[in-house]
């Protein structure tokens, strides 16, 4: 399958997962024959899993079956998913669905993997998590009292179906229960209440069930979270997480006192610390808000994960809240694949701000580079896509997309990855790095126009021949440079003619030298010219050092004959050494001048 | 092979430059490097920290020019703040030198144009260090103007770093100094120009340097005093040209018509007698300038009588205006901190408010080397290079160094602007010195046969050696000291405090923020939170809640009262905090940490501020001693004090809290004593919030109680 193919298949399913909301009938063919519920109210949500064996009784197969809740836990309700006990567990779908003649109540249709034929059975498992659903009972209490919470359920399993036989488990967050309804048979040990079997109870059944017991577990939940993902090509993903949090459990009465809070640690249900955990490859990490660091955390980094202990500024008692920022930066290798122009971005919707957690709404932002086509999006669940917008940043020209999206009542469960498809020309990387090139050559451009060009109202010929006079010098110093190179030459090509006495070579560079040396002595001569035409004080000391070249050339001149003789050998050895070390004597005293000349120039 | 040897020296890259070029490339260098000094040294906190805004004022600073970048000019220029001074609100517009917010607005604006994403609070945190940056290339310019380039170098490398400046604009110190002596040292510089060249060019510049002088800081006083003097002492000695004249009156004219712009200075100019200095030298400016024009065209005797009769009668007529004026009160009279510059021990006998701000106090002898160390002795070394060759431009920093080494010494914050001018006068004393020894060595050893026949100089070369190195030490040491001040002694944010534990470990306080961050996100939006005014801006700015008195001290009835809640009784202090409008109280104690400038060692201002007005008559300083005239809030302690508000609010429950092993329980550390009255509850306040090391304690004032119940 082609890559844009798959996209369009991508979409496709999305389409069918999200938008169908079939009308569908009640298939009273079908019974619960054993329904087996869990309901963990040991933490601050509440979750339920319900274990239902299904049979159909009816003649024709079965291709799905109806979920439904009670009215008052639908409003709760965070997550919902459905697993087949069936050969490899495979996850089945869910969706919400209505029915014709039933506009009151919610229902859901979870789709088997196979139809049920007639005289079967399948067990499915269907888990369903809900928020704010434990009331706390006082609502008010002082620092010392301990966190009592309602809980009100259904004795019996809510379905559209008979149901034969059923038990309800609920497991408690401690061993100290106030009171709990008693709908015989009924058992309480430790932790958990058993409640059932009951037999045959009818379709759509309500029995309230009313648990009262202690939970003094962090009560926290995020009222609003603002995530942004930004992404870079260049290596890094950063994310930072704009957390509104606040102590949903009972409302602390009365004073707050340091002193029993220091002393005997009371203030059970109050939150000190929380655990977050990051990506194992997360890097400079920040916590902080409005007014700047919070300097009370801790960072353990593990093999599998980046695990931050989160302490707020001040302990959270109940209906006390608290925003903070956190942000930290993944590698994009990790997160970003890409197959030619074709870029998926793969991550988290959100992500783990403490355990059990609850966040009431949230909302992600994904800011894509600049230069970004196509963008195409998959989602693992259905959550509300707002209109796009522009997000400029360092050296951004027309802005970089911005996706938002948001979501409300999110668990645990909802930590799932996303996709983003986008096409992204490569070239576009080099865009940010030319624009900077640009910007610093017109600066230095201008700088050179200003330092160059004269931009003085008035005429001031004094200035005017000053600077000529000191663009002629550099000029004729600059052709002494290369006469010193030159001269270097010249003992370069000797010392070699002397080795090797390869004579050809050594007059060609002899030649060229010359010529070379005539050319740069001209130059000078023409630029002495000029100074006598401006009539400049320097005149006297150009002329000296023409003179000191000249006689420099001529000792030159003069060793080179001596070699000559030498090598032709006309010159014993003895007199040659001789009279080179006199010319040697000359040559160095005239450098020097030469030297002192040219710095006083 | 002997023509090896010859060696052809070319000139290296450096040396082939004109000397003009290498001139300008080393001061380029130097001037850069001390820029970028300045820059560096002043992150100490931020580096150790983090980037925050210190102390108090800078936090409303920081809140003014969030509001500016965000609501844009008009909204800030008309705002009314509710949540200050409540009831009584403040127009900040109208009450603040907006330079400060305005820059800092500008160049987040400007950054944002450009796609750079910064905080408004960075801005802030790095304004400081910028703008002394900016100082450096200033001083050198106004050094080169007074002296030469060379001075120009060293002073501009001394006050990169001179620690009485930097106590003032490490990085985080966001306020009005911080740009203030930048505009001070610009305006210095323009006027030099201005009266060097006598232009209307220069004088113009002068004045809108004037004018962003105004608008940043009120120390713009202090400028507009200095400058009329400058012309005085010129006039006097006989030095009055056309070039002055210009200058001035450009200046002059210009700088009040552009400084009455500014809302908060108004009509002050032309009106209150601080101002009245420049006036005056203005319509004198006038005058000479006539009598000089008169002089030139009338006989000796003429002039002679003419000139007496003029004389006399503006004198007359300047003095009965004047008069009329300030009975009329046209021209207000000096204000409290004018007068407290003048003679030190006014605002203590009058104004306890202005005697209770610490850098207020008069200067120690100790802080002057602190601060400034060498430049201590190289400022009159400096003086007396400047008398040798008097000029123009060398007489006003004679009077700019001599006024402000007064006024440093009657206020510690003066120091301000004494650091700059020490730095130009040292530098010219230390370059001058300095040139004159490097010039012997430079003589020794060029021609060694000259030296011979002057036997007057002996050992020339080697005294000069000795004298450049003994130099170079003491600008070594300087270096040093300075920056082990800045970094031990003004680079702490003091929002953030930090210890040492046993174990060498560093603990950090971090208690203002928490404090201030409990009331931002657990207390109703609308809540009055009581404090001492030193806590009002931080409480406003991080806190986000309505206060009633800040540190902008304008009303003093205001401050008085709170002050008289603070020392009354509870049941009294509760018709207070009910007539006010209380919802929280907040105190800061220190006795559990050992942090020393807490709400108690406040607590004598507080009761002196507080019976300063007709209402608190009956709260009297003598009742909070014991008897014997002692401050003891041990069992000795004055009943009065024991059972106040602020004695309870800091010490509630502190009686059973154990701070010292071998101590009793309710042992201060920092009053070093066993609290006197421990075991009491509070009736009309519960505690709200206490934090972790109890340096904040917030209460809540109860409601009055339901009828019946």
């Amino acid at each position: 399958m082609s890559f844009k193919k798959r996209i369009l298949f991508c979409i496709t399913i999305s389409f069918l997962q999200f938008h169908t909301f079939a009308q569908d009938i009640i298939n009273l063919n079908l019974v619960n024959n054993k329904v087996e519920r869990n309901i963990d109210i040991s933490s601050q949500i509440v979750e339920i899993t319900t274990e239902v064996t299904i049979e159909n009784t009816g003649k024709e197969p079965a291709f799905y079956t109806l979920f439904s809740l009670e009215p008052e836990a639908r409003l709760h309700l965070a997550y919902i998913g459905a697993v087949s006990q069936e050969e490899g567990k495979p996850t089945l779908r869910v969706f919400p669905t209505a029915i014709a003649d039933n506009k009151k109540e919610a229902f859901w249709r979870i789709e088997l993997k196979t139809p049920l034929q007639t005289g079967r059975t399948v067990t499915i498992k269907v888990e369903t998590v809900f928020t704010h659903f434990l009331i706390p009972y006082p609502s008010q209490i002082t620092q010392s009292e301990r966190q009592l919470v309602y809980y009100h359920g259904n004795h019996y399993y809510y379905s559209p179906y008979l149901t034969k036989t059923q038990t309800t488990k609920l497991t408690l967050a401690s061993n100290s229960v106030e009171s709990y309804t008693k709908l015989k048979p009924v058992s309480q040990t430790d932790a958990t209440i058993t409640y059932g079997p009951y037999e045959n109870v009818g379709p759509m059944s309500f029995n309230k069930m009313t648990v009262h017991s202690e939970n003094n577990n962090p009560f926290l939940a995020v009222s609003k979270l603002h995530r942004a993902l930004e992404v870079s090509h260049w290596g890094v993903i950063s994310v930072e997480e704009e957390i509104d949090i606040h102590h949903a459990g009972a409302v602390l009465k009365g004073p707050f006192s340091r002193y029993d809070y220091q002393r005997d640690q009371s203030g059970v249900s109050s939150v000190k610390v929380f655990k977050t955990v990051l990506p194992a490859s997360a890097m400079d990490v920040y916590y902080r808000d409005e007014i700047g660091n919070i300097s009370t955390s801790h960072m353990r980094v593990l093999d599998d994960s980046v695990e931050l202990e989160l302490r707020p500024r001040f302990p959270l008692f109940g209906g006390w809240k608290t925003h903070y920022v956190l942000g930290y930066y993944v590698p994009t290798y990790e997160y970003l694949f890409n197959s030619g122009d074709y870029y998926v971005l793969k991550m988290r919707f959100v992500d783990h701000v403490f355990d059990d957690n609850v966040i009431d709404h949230a909302e992600v932002k994904v800011i894509l580079p600049e230069g970004v086509k196509d963008i195409q999006l998959k989602l693992p669940y259905q959550v509300q896509r707002k209109p796009d917008q522009l997000h400029f940043t360092y050296l951004d020209t027309i802005g970089r997309p911005v996706i938002i999206l948001e979501k409300s009542n999110l668990v645990e469960q909802h930590i799932q990855d996303f996709e983003i498809h986008y096409k992204f020309q490569k070239i576009l990387m080099l865009q940010e790095p030319l624009l900077v090139v640009v910007a610093l050559y017109l600066l230095f451009i201008l700088v050179i126009i200003y330092v160059r060009l004269d931009f003085t109202i008035s005429w001031d010929p004094q200035r005017e021949s000053r600077l000529h006079a000191s663009g002629l010098v550099e000029r004729v110093l600059k052709h002494q440079d290369k006469l010193t190179d030159i001269y270097f030459q010249y003992d370069a090509a000797l010392m070699k003619y002397k080795v090797n006495k390869d004579n050809s070579s050594y007059q060609a560079t002899v030649k060229k030298l010359n010529s070379d040396h005539k050319n740069e002595a001209q130059a000078i001569a023409e630029a002495l010219s000029k100074m006598k035409q401006d009539g400049s004080e320097l005149v006297e000391k150009i002329s000296e050092l023409q003179r000191l070249d000249r006689n420099l050339k001529e000792q030159f001149h003069h060793h080179m004959t001596l070699v000559e003789k030498l090598i032709s050998g006309k010159m014993n050895k003895l007199t040659f050494v001789e009279s080179e070390a006199a010319i040697t004597r000359k040559k160095e005293e005239l450098a020097e001048k030469l030297q002192a000349l040219t710095n006083s120039l | 092979m002997s023509s090896t040897g010859v060696q052809y020296k070319k000139k290296g890259w450096l040396i082939q430059m004109s000397p003009e070029k290498q001139d300008t490339l080393l001061k380029m260098l130097i001037l850069s490097m001390a820029a970028i000094l300045s820059f560096s040294t002043r992150l100490f906190s931020v580096l150790r920290f983090e980037s925050v805004i210190h102390e108090f004022d800078p936090y409303f600073n920081y809140r003014t020019t969030r509001f500016l970048a965000e609501e844009g000019f008009y909204s800030f220029h008309n705002w009314f703040d509710d949540r200050a001074w409540y009831p009584l609100g403040r127009i900040i517009g109208g009450t603040i030198y907006p330079g400060l917010m305005i820059t800092s607005a500008t160049i987040y604006r400007v950054l944002r144009f450009l796609n750079i994403p910064i905080d408004v609070r960075n801005v802030c945190v790095f304004l400081a260090p910028l703008f002394s940056s900016l100082t450096t290339i200033v001083t050198y310019l106004l050094t080169k103007e007074l002296k030469d380039a060379g001075s120009g170098l060293v002073a501009a490398a001394m006050i990169s770093i001179v620690p009485g400046y930097i106590s003032r604009s490490v990085a985080g110190s966001y306020d009005n100094e911080g740009i203030a002596i930048f505009c001070m040292l610009l305006t210095y510089y323009l006027w030099i120009k201005a009266v060097k060249s006598g232009t209307i060019y220069w004088g113009a510049l002068c004045a809108i340097a004037y004018f962003y002088m105004v608008s940043s800081w009120g120390g713009y006083v202090f400028l507009i005093n200095l400058i009329p003097l400058h012309v005085i002492a010129l006039m006097i000695t006989g030095r009055f040209s056309h070039r002055i004249y210009i200058a001035y009156s450009t200046v002059y004219c210009l700088g009040t018509m552009l400084s009455m712009q500014i809302s908060f200075v108004g009509f002050q100019p032309v009106q209150s007698s601080e101002h009245m200095a420049a006036l005056g030298v203005f319509g004198l400016c006038q005058l000479h300038a006539f009598v000089d024009y008169v002089r030139s065209r009338l006989p000796k005797e003429h002039f002679e009588v003419l000139f007496k009769t003029v004389i006399f009668l503006t004198a007359g007529l300047s003095a009965l205006v004047g008069g009329v004026l300030t009975v009329t009160g046209k021209i207000s009279p000096w204000t409290g901190r004018f007068y407290s510059l003048l003679d030190p021990s006014y605002a203590k006998n009058n104004i306890p408010i202005i005697a209770s701000v610490s850098e207020h106090q008069p200067t120690s002898w100790s802080s002057f080397y602190f601060d400034l160390q060498l430049l201590v002795f190289m400022f009159p070394v400096g003086l007396y290079f400047c008398f040798s060759k008097l000029t123009d431009a060398n007489i006003f920093i004679i009077l700019y160094g001599v006024t402000s080494i007064y006024f440093a010494g009657v206020m510690v914050r003066l120091m301000l602007v004494l650091a700059p001018v020490m730095c130009i006068l040292a530098g010219i004393g230390v370059s001058s010195m300095m040139t004159t020894y490097a010039k012997q060595l430079d003589v020794s050893q060029q021609d060694r046969k000259t030296k011979r026949f002057e036997s007057n100089f002996f050992m020339k070369s080697e005294v000069a050696w000795t004298f450049l190195t003994v130099m170079m030490a003491l600008l070594v040491t300087y270096t040093f000291h300075c920056t082990w001040v800045t970094s031990e002694a003004y680079s702490s944010p003091s929002i953030v405090l930090s210890a040492r534990s046993h174990d060498g470990s560093r603990i950090i306080f971090d208690d203002f923020r928490e404090a201030y961050y409990w009331l931002r996100q657990n207390t109703p939006e609308d809540a009055k939170v009581m404090s001492w005014w030193d806590y009002g801006y931080q409480i406003t700015a991080m806190a986000n809640r309505t206060i009633l008195v800040d540190n902008n001290t304008w009303n003093n009835t205001h401050i008085s009262r709170v002050g008289q809640a603070m020392a009354s009784s509870e049941e009294k202090a509760y018709e207070i905090m009910r007539e006010l409008d209380v919802d929280y109280v907040l105190v800061i104690f220190g006795g559990l940490t050992g942090y020393s400038s807490d709400d108690i060692n406040k607590f004598l201002w507080m009761v002196r501020i507080g019976g300063s007005t007709d209402r608190g008559r009956h709260i009297k300083e003598q009742d909070y001693y014991t008897p014997s005239g002692e401050f003891r809030i041990d069992r000795e302690g004055s009943p009065i004090l024991l059972n106040c508000l602020m004695y309870k609010m800091c010490y509630y429950r502190f009686g059973s809290v154990y701070t010292e092993a071998g101590k009793p329980p309710g042992y201060d550390r920092v009053r070093n004593a066993e609290i006197g009255n421990k075991d009491f509850e509070l009736d009309v306040l519960e505690e709200a919030y206490t934090t972790e090391h109890w340096l904040v304690r917030i209460y809540k004032v109860k409601k009055l109680p339901n009828r019946g119940v």
